[in-house]
């Protein structure tokens, strides 16, 4: 049983990625465009009319957008993922738990195409790897960890309550300017940068940057101190949607 | 012979609108049931009295919100024509998909592709999207990978028969050949010579509750006698 989920897992995952190819012109080439548009929408405004950027701003701008998209696609993607195949949790006995991580793994796998080429982008810009570089994978789990977390939320709640189709957007951008992708911690005044130090991904989007940009190890305790969120927010996720999983072959089409 | 599902007094209840809270209507009331290996039973009733909910709690879609359901560690399968066939993919790689969410393991699913193919009568398009597929041809391909599976419990919504009149044919022939090799069944049907034929018992099901179970002939008498707009 747990063979064959895994097989369905990644033929799904395949599935999903051979569909995406086809459903548009450029096709894998918008997981490059979109972050790059958004990097110069960013780039004009905050650092050539508003001026607020500072030296190194682009580089510090394309990694905070990189990992950004990831997150945001994976929870967005993640959370619609039961709403989207309620057609099929009727017909067929299927662990739901499929939907959501076939978008997570999709998204993660086109994550990591983006992120190799972004350190091909940072080497040719003076930014060469590094020995802190060894600490990436653990920076990584723990922002696929949250997309996880917020996902598998988001998936267990939508079937039942498909308002937050209407308020997900608006609820991640605030995260986004809540989470320093366009600007830096440092750059937040007190008491508020206190507050915004429990963020996670704020802490390890600042983390990431630092081992990219400086060659800087993470800090040990910040991580240690959004571990136990992060965890939390993942069982919360996996609970919910064990706890909700019988009632969705039930609702009404 | 072994007992292979048992529902005791068992009742499903759907939830009217998409929210929490909101009111519940039961689709199922009180059923009752014992399915044993090779049996096969036909599930009869008027529009509306819960026979397909009946058999997707068989399947195993749906927990019972009352009562007791008990199945031993078999496999049960609702004949569906398609499981979410992806446009953008080839009939080849839908055929692959649509076999694993059916349970089969992926080396079984590439040991039967040629037959597959050839099954659903498709030559060349099986390698072409499925988005350029006719109704049809979609019927076909759906009939095709869910006849490769074998389950310990077939169940069956009415009779398949699919695609153009040589295809139904040839369906009908598949289903009835599963049938007689001695899998076990449950078929809703609302037709009498089909459940005659092919049940030895029948269950009448009426507003969500067990009206009468027996053998074909006495069930039968009984459920048209007490609703004559059934008589065929």
């Amino acid at each position: 049983m747990r063979l064959h989920f895994l097989e369905l897992v990644w033929f799904s995952t395949y599935a999903e990625l051979r569909a995406e190819r086809s459903r548009s012109y450029l096709g894998l080439l918008w997981w490059l465009v979109e972050p790059a548009l958004m990097m110069v929408a960013f780039w004009l405004v905050f650092d050539r009319i508003l001026g607020t950027g500072g030296p190194g701003y682009l580089p510090f701008l394309l990694i905070g957008l990189v990992i950004w998209q990831w997150l945001k696609s994976s929870i967005v993607h993640a959370g619609h993922a039961i709403w989207m195949n309620l057609a099929l949790v009727r017909q067929v006995r299927l662990p739901v738990l499929l939907f959501p991580l076939v978008a997570l793994l999709t998204d993660s796998i086109k994550f990591g195409v983006v992120f190799l080429l972004l350190l091909a982008v940072l080497w040719l810009a003076g930014y060469p790897p590094n020995a802190a570089y060894l600490s990436l994978p653990l920076l990584l789990l723990g922002i696929g960890t949250c997309a996880a977390g917020c996902g598998l939320l988001l998936a267990a709640l939508m079937p039942l309550l498909p308002d937050l189709r209407f308020v997900i957007e608006q609820l991640l951008t605030v995260l986004m300017f809540l989470s320093g992708v366009v600007f830096a911690l440092q750059r937040v005044p007190q008491p508020y940068a206190d507050w915004l130090a429990w963020n996670p991904v704020m802490v390890l989007l600042d983390a990431v940057r630092g081992v990219l940009l400086q060659g800087a190890w993470p800090d040990g305790s910040a991580l240690v101190r959004i571990a136990l969120p992060l965890l939390a927010l993942a069982m919360a996720g996996l609970l919910g949607l064990r706890w909700l999983a019988p009632r969705y072959p039930k609702i009404a089409a | 012979m072994d007992m292979l599902v048992r529902l005791q007094n068992a009742g499903v209840a759907f939830h009217a609108q998409r929210r929490f809270g909101g009111t519940q209507y039961w689709a199922l009331q009180d059923v009752s049931l014992e399915l044993r290996r090779g049996q096969r039973l036909g599930v009869i009733g008027r529009n509306g009295a819960g026979k397909s909910t009946l058999l997707r709690v068989i399947a195993g879609i749906l927990q019972p919100d009352r009562g007791r359901f008990w199945r031993a560690e078999v496999s049960c399968q609702l004949l569906s024509l398609s499981l979410g066939f992806v446009p953008h993919l080839s009939g080849r790689d839908n055929a692959i998909l649509c076999g694993l969410r059916l349970g089969l393991r992926r080396r079984e699913i590439d040991a039967q592709l040629g037959e597959i193919q050839a099954y659903a009568e498709l030559g060349d398009f099986f390698e072409q999207p499925v988005a350029s597929y006719s109704n049809g041809m979609i019927l076909r391909l759906g009939f095709s990978v869910a006849i490769q599976v074998q389950p310990d419990v077939l169940l069956i919504d009415e009779m398949l028969a699919v695609g153009d009149a040589d295809f139904q044919v040839k369906s009908a022939q598949a289903i009835h050949q599963r049938i007689h090799a001695g899998t076990s069944v449950v078929l809703v049907s609302h037709d009498d010579d089909k459940i005659a034929t092919l049940c030895d018992s029948v269950l009448w099901i009426e507003q969500g509750r067990s009206r009468l179970y027996g053998d074909c002939d006495t069930v039968l008498k009984a459920y048209h006698a007490a609703v004559p707009a059934a008589t065929p």
